[in-house]
């Protein structure tokens, strides 16, 4: 038996941008990310108004999808709620239906022991007349009214990216301070209280003389009469909603709700985290909201360790790598409101490592450091605005292995994306399905990484211009060249000469290159050499600048045209989802 | 889960402790509902007066199996509309062992019952089914605590000794397993007939340990024995008696302004009927045979005359007499047969009438006509129909009332409904079987003819007897016959 309200499935259709969806989230924070009218808020508004404390709810055409409203629209809820909700004390009998992973279903006559977890359903529906039906769905599929008492027992607990909205800081009805506070008719008790305030001690002698002459009108008139100024309440404005927590600032008692919004949000789910949690459902739309990057940070903890399920959306790279270090789910909402899955195994090194890449509008996503240097580089050129104001992020794969899990995971999810990455000969079936996903944004060199393919464009007379660091100076990789020559003397014309016979010795100066560039540890005397002969590809290109480095060397060296021809489809591909046009060849020449 | 039996002869105050158990329980329990479940709608609304309590939920165990079976219909494989489906094709012990073998199978559905009833309340659980039985059981182990009410000295549903058998073995078991406890006040009879009371309470023991009750001594104050014959030419088709004999009888019934004079088996009740020259109707209880019997004949006839009339005829044969195939029911199937074409005389006109009823509209409505017109004929005492009697005139009745309805499987379930909740009553001076009276008390009985006819020596007999004993609060009086003697009576 759960502790805390969970909702197992969630089908919307035609509600708002939505016109269908279905999605299992999971028990606990579910964080959604995705680009701005995706409807990870619609999403958040529906389970809201599913479970809406109050049936004076006001829907619009725009509710609709299409505006459609005579189609209606329907936001089901499949949940497993607590023993605490207390749905034996309800008049009407709610009959379960049993998960079986996927949807509530029949039970089955035959179980026989097995382990059954009871759900239920229940839904909203938009009639085509704009009004809201609160719905129990049983399993011979009679509907029966969904109870506004129940509704507030599940108590969600909602922070809407709204800037006037402190509703759970005042005694409205179902909100948390209602819920956190009110025994009985606390609601009464205070109309009572305020209606004992002599109200006319404010009036002074012109204004109850004015009050003294009404009076006597009213009782010439034969209307009511022995008047006096008091509390009396008018439609729509309910005592509660005038009732809200005071704070103390400076010695002046302020109301909470006209703190910042960091401290209202914050404040509020303080108040909804002291109610009972085996009642508790919350929503928080943009959770970095006015908040800090590290009381963000502490938020995300709290939710993590507070058990109860929460729905967050976010575009904050803190947020998501905060997620990434707890037991968050993490959602991607694409366009369409389809949601998909981010399983933290294959991404959670990469949302901490790059969080970004999950709030890009395209990532791309490279094998390397390296590869990241160099495309950025190519960058500047290949768009006319600065690529990260169009939203495209390269983004650090971890190499090619991890770098393959966090693409499919990514593919699966439904984001637009790009990838740039060596042929390393593992899994082929694999990248086979990658590149047929991706398109010309996929990007893998035919044989051979970054370092190996730009190399060997350099002709042979240039080969040692490579050596020469943006500064000019070369002693470092000539160094790396003499160790594995294994030769004392570092300088050019002794490591040419290391190289063999003059027929052969640029290939072999050009081998050795790639072998230190990429740090080729093939041929290493030993343990020790191993270890430093790997490390000689930092001294190279194996950094950001390295990467850049190898753009720059490349226009120098004259070896740019070849390169260019090499991966002009895949910037062309990556310039298409942005709709601008394809550039011809020569355009990118940085 | 506790478990708690309390073995309630008849008369030991069992609904007044059992509602007092059920509001004290209701009022300490902040979670669920108490539920009660009885056998009958008539205990159903006795316990309804007597427990107010908003947190107590009060169901016949028909009416609760029946809505989980409903909410679970296609997992039990059953049709939508379950509690129609069990009204009209008698289909109630389908849905207790459907519902059973569920909630054994679905233990989360057990669960979520003993959620919302944490204490069950069981009336009568002798006469509970193996299935019902099972299913509070499953329930039970899902965390609920059960509280069993029952006397197996009152199982007169169960009719083979082999049933009876099974349920006193079930009934051995659950004390076994649970805390048992027996009332033995017997409060029905203590402001009038103590003695009484506690007679019925010693012949209790004696029936259900299979000795025989000795009738020879001092009899307890309120306790009349008579002593009479039946002297009917053939006595398993009707009842008369001597004058001599019949005396004492006739001074009781003209004493008594209520008394209800109870017999074994509906056959006997018909014979007493005659016996008594119709002066007293007869409780026909809560259900209803005969009119069953014709709806799904309606039902099955689908607009077939042929049908429809012999279904007609033999729910007036069972429900009125002197009106039999050789007096009243060829003439009108030959009405019916040559479409009333020829020209009529006498009470063959009323027959023509009724035939042409029944041709016109072949179907509930045709038969109420039929039976409205037959009954002002009674009434009339026109020529033919003078000697007619009209015996259950609430099966009668009800079968009309269903004319009025469009469907007759409708008009069928409302009828049902509206005698649900209005708990008719027995008359003042009515005539009962034993069975019909289990669960009412009145202040005069008198029970014949305890011949062995009516009386053998069975378990289920004896129990039958018991029951009979157990209904007048002030005084019972037995008519016993010496020529045929009750095995388990000693005179």
């Amino acid at each position: 038996m759960t502790s805390h309200p969970i909702i197992k499935r969630l089908d919307i259709t035609r509600f708002r941008g939505i016109e269908h969806l279905e999605w299992r989230p999971a028990n606990g924070v579910n964080v959604m990310v995705g680009g701005g009218d995706s409807g990870k808020s619609t999403v958040l508004h529906a389970i809201a108004l599913l479970f809406s404390p109050t049936n004076a709810v006001q829907i619009l055409e725009t509710d609709y999808f299409n505006r459609r409203s005579d189609e209606g629209f329907s936001i089901e809820a499949t949940v497993e709620l607590p023993d605490e909700i207390g749905l034996a004390n309800l008049q009407q009998t709610f009959w379960p239906w049993t998960w079986d992973g996927q949807a509530g279903v029949i039970p089955d006559a035959d179980a026989s022991g097995g382990q059954e977890t009871p759900v239920y359903r229940l839904r909203v529906r938009g009639t085509s007349e704009l009004d809201l039906a609160w719905e129990v769905v049983q399993p011979n599929d009679e509907v029966v009214a969904l109870p506004v008492s129940l509704r507030r027992r599940v108590g969600v607990v909602r922070l809407t990216n709204d800037d006037r909205n402190d509703r759970d800081l005042r005694l409205v009805a179902g909100s948390a301070l209602d819920r956190l506070l009110s025994n009985g008719n606390l609601k009464s008790r205070i109309s009572q209280k305020i209606s004992e305030v002599d109200i006319d001690a404010a009036l002074q002698e012109g204004e109850t003389e004015a009050l003294r002459e009404l009076d006597s009108k009213l009782q010439k008139a034969g209307l009511p009469h022995d008047l006096a100024l008091g509390l009396t309440s008018s439609q729509g404005l309910s005592i509660g909603a005038l009732i809200g927590l005071l704070a103390s600032r400076d010695d002046v008692m302020l109301p909470l709700a006209s703190w910042g919004a960091g401290t209202r949000r914050m404040s509020s789910l303080e108040i909804a985290g002291s109610t009972e949690a085996a009642t508790r459902l919350t929503i928080i739309d943009e959770i970095e909201r006015g908040l800090e990057p590290y009381r963000l940070r502490q938020l995300i903890v709290k939710l993590d360790e507070g058990g109860g399920q929460c729905f967050v959306t976010t575009h904050s790279p803190v947020a998501v790598a905060a997620a990434g270090r707890g037991v968050s789910a993490l959602w991607y909402v694409d366009i369409k409101a389809k949601i998909g899955s981010l399983p933290r195994e294959a991404i959670e090194n990469q949302q901490k490592r790059d969080p970004e890449t999950f709030l890009a509008k395209l990532p791309v996503i490279a094998e390397g450091i390296t590869e990241v240097g160099f495309l950025r580089r190519i960058f500047q050129t290949a768009f006319a605005a600065q690529p990260e104001f169009l939203g495209i992020r390269v983004c650090d794969g971890g190499g090619n292995d991890t770098m393959l899990g966090l693409l499919e995971a990514l593919r699966d999810a439904g984001l637009t994306l790009g990838a740039f990455c060596d042929d390393e000969g593992r899994f082929s079936g694999r990248w086979k399905a990658i590149s047929e996903a991706l398109g010309p944004r996929f990007f893998q060199w035919p044989k051979g990484c970054l370092e190996e393919n730009v190399i060997k464009h350099i002709a042979d007379k240039n080969l040692m211009a490579l050596a020469r660091d943006p500064d000019g100076a070369s002693g470092r990789r000539l160094r790396t060249l003499a160790v594995r020559l294994d030769i004392a003397e570092k300088d050019e014309t002794s490591i040419l000469k290391a190289c063999g016979a003059p027929e052969m010795r640029f290939a072999r100066l050009r081998s050795v290159i790639i072998a230190a560039a990429t740090g080729d540890t093939e041929g290493a005397p030993n343990d020790e050499a191993k270890k430093e002969w790997k490390s000689h590809s930092r001294e190279w290109f194996k950094s950001l600048q390295g990467g850049s480095e190898l753009v720059d060397k490349a226009v120098q060296l004259k070896a740019w045209p070849k390169i260019e021809t090499d991966i002009l489809p895949f910037i062309n591909g990556l310039r298409a989802a942005f709709g601008q046009p394809a550039l011809a060849l020569g355009a990118l020449r940085p | 889960m506790p478990l708690v039996l309390i073995e309630a002869p008849a008369g030991c105050g069992k609904t007044h402790q059992g509602a007092i158990f059920a509001a004290e329980t209701a009022a300490r329990n902040k979670r669920g509902r108490l539920l009660i479940l009885t056998h009958t709608h008539a205990a159903r609304s006795v316990f309804a007066g007597r427990t107010k309590s908003g947190s107590v939920s009060i169901r016949t165990i028909d009416s609760f199996l029946t809505e989980i079976a409903t909410a679970y219909h296609a997992a039990l494989d059953l049709p939508l509309d379950v509690g129609r489906w069990a009204r009209e094709s008698g289909g109630y012990d389908d849905v207790a062992r459907r519902c059973r073998q569920f909630l054994e199978g679905s233990s989360m559905v057990a669960s979520m019952l003993a959620d919302r009833h944490p204490w069950i309340v069981c009336d009568e659980h002798q006469d509970a089914s193996e299935d019902q039985h099972r299913a509070i059981m499953a329930i039970h182990s899902a965390g609920a605590r059960v509280r069993v009410f029952g006397d197996p000295m009152q199982m007169i549903f169960a009719k083979t000794e082999k049933e009876i058998q099974r349920n006193l073995k079930r009934w051995e078991d659950l004390k076994a397993r649970g805390v048992w406890g027996e009332l033995e006040h017997p409060h029905r009879w203590h402001p009038h007939s103590p003695e009484l009371g506690e007679w019925v309470l010693q012949a209790r023991h004696i029936l259900r340990d299979g000795g025989s009750i000795d009738l020879t001594g001092r009899l307890p104050r309120g306790l009349a024995v008579h002593i009479a014959e039946n002297s009917a030419p053939i006595p398993r088709n009707s009842m008369s008696m001597t004058a001599e004999h019949r005396a004492p009888i006739n001074a009781l019934t003209r004493r008594d302004r209520s008394l209800l004079v109870l017999a074994s088996g509906n056959e006997r009740v018909e014979h007493l009927n005659g016996f008594f020259g119709r002066s007293m109707p007869i409780w026909e209880g809560h259900t209803r045979d005969h009119l069953t019997a014709l709806i799904t004949c309606v039902r099955s006839a689908s607009g077939d005359v042929g049908t429809i009339s012999d279904g007609l005829l033999d729910f007036v044969y069972a429900t009125t007499a002197r009106f039999s195939a050789s007096s009243h029911g060829n003439r009108l199937k030959a009405q019916i047969e040559n479409g009333c074409s020829k020209r009529a005389r006498g009470a063959t006109v009323h027959l023509q009438v009724m035939a042409r009823h029944l041709i016109d509209e072949p179907d509930h409505r045709g038969i109420a006509k039929v039976l409205l017109k037959l009954t002002e004929l009674v009434r009339a005492k026109e020529e033919g129909f003078a000697e007619v009697a009209l015996d259950l005139k609430s099966e009668i009745r009800e079968a009309i009332q269903i004319g009025r309805f469009l469907n007759a499987d409708e008009g069928f379930a409302e009828v049902s409904r509206r005698r649900s909740f209005t708990h008719p009553k027995p008359a003042p001076r009515s005539l009962s079987t034993v069975h019909k009276s289990k669960g009412l008390e009145c202040d005069h009985a008198l029970m014949m003819l305890c011949d062995k006819q009516s009386f053998s020596n069975s378990l289920y007999k004896r129990r039958v007897f018991y029951v009979g004993i157990s209904r007048a609060k002030k005084a019972l009086a037995l008519v016993i016959s010496r020529n045929d003697p009750v095995p388990f009576l000693s005179m």
